[in-house]
């Protein structure tokens, strides 16, 4: 459905309007980690050290705040990479989600 | 990385051996109202429409890396017998992702919790034995896993 324009009128809101739709296409997906009961704890370490090259300090802080806090966002970036990104996380056996950041 | 190495009695390779089948036939089936199915193909967005479309996009290829990874340690495993091999580093990480997959698998059959996961049933209860392999298996996994370099 098209949306009616009134061109000569309220120009301001108009132009407003196209930085929103901007905005929306750039905001990143999100590659989301939920907390499993049965994954081991280091092994969801090393996956995220491996899979994303984190360190391993970083790598264990994630899994730390999918474990104590439910889940965790691990990577973030265009559709397309974070789908892939999701895809190998699934490879691994991780449960991973992705959604649209806020 | 130095090759891993992994020694297990006929027993233990037999009960690997028999997972490997299992595993097998399980990814084999594409009953999606199966949980353990669910679990080891999860959807990836909120909104059902987009989660069957990456599972359209995705799924023959995930299916196909899983059962690469059986293969891998049915070779490791060979036809009988007890198993003292050296992994590559590439066995090694077709090896934790294929024991991922078992643990799940038996894990997601056995609806375990956070709460349940570290509870010892009474060895005549059905949930002992799968119980029991799920944690060799994970015992198993962090063997291998901490010779390993991410």
């Amino acid at each position: 459905m098209g949306r009616m324009k009134q061109p000569t009128v309220a120009p301001d809101v108009e132009r407003e309007s196209d930085i929103d739709e901007v905005v929306e296409a750039d905001r990143p997906w999100l590659v989301i980690v939920w907390n499993d009961p049965i994954n081991l704890m280091t092994y969801v370490t090393y996956v995220f050290q491996k899979l994303f090259g984190y360190s391993y300090e970083k790598a264990h802080r994630l899994m730390l705040d999918v474990h104590y806090r439910g889940k965790a966002v691990v990577s973030s970036g265009p559709r397309e990479k974070a789908e892939m990104d999701c895809f190998r996380l699934h490879g691994y056996g991780l449960w991973a989600t992705l959604s649209k950041s806020e | 990385m130095s090759d891993i190495p992994l020694k297990l009695n006929a027993a233990e390779a037999s009960v690997l051996r028999d997972l490997v089948e299992q595993m097998r036939a399980l990814l084999k089936e594409s009953d999606a109202a199966d949980p353990v199915r669910a679990r080891l193909f999860p959807d990836a967005y909120e909104s059902d429409g987009d989660s069957a479309a990456y599972r359209e996009l995705t799924g023959g290829d995930l299916s196909a890396a899983k059962l690469e990874a059986l293969d891998r340690v049915a070779e490791t495993l060979g036809s009988g017998g007890s198993t003292k091999v050296r992994l590559t580093e590439e066995e090694a990480e077709a090896w934790i992702r294929a024991l991922t997959d078992m643990r799940l698998a038996i894990g997601t059959r056995l609806e375990v919790t956070e709460a349940t996961m570290n509870f010892v049933p009474e060895p005549n209860d059905p949930t002992f034995e799968p119980l029991q392999t799920l944690h060799w298996l994970g015992w198993l996994q962090e063997r291998i896993l901490e010779r390993m370099v991410p």
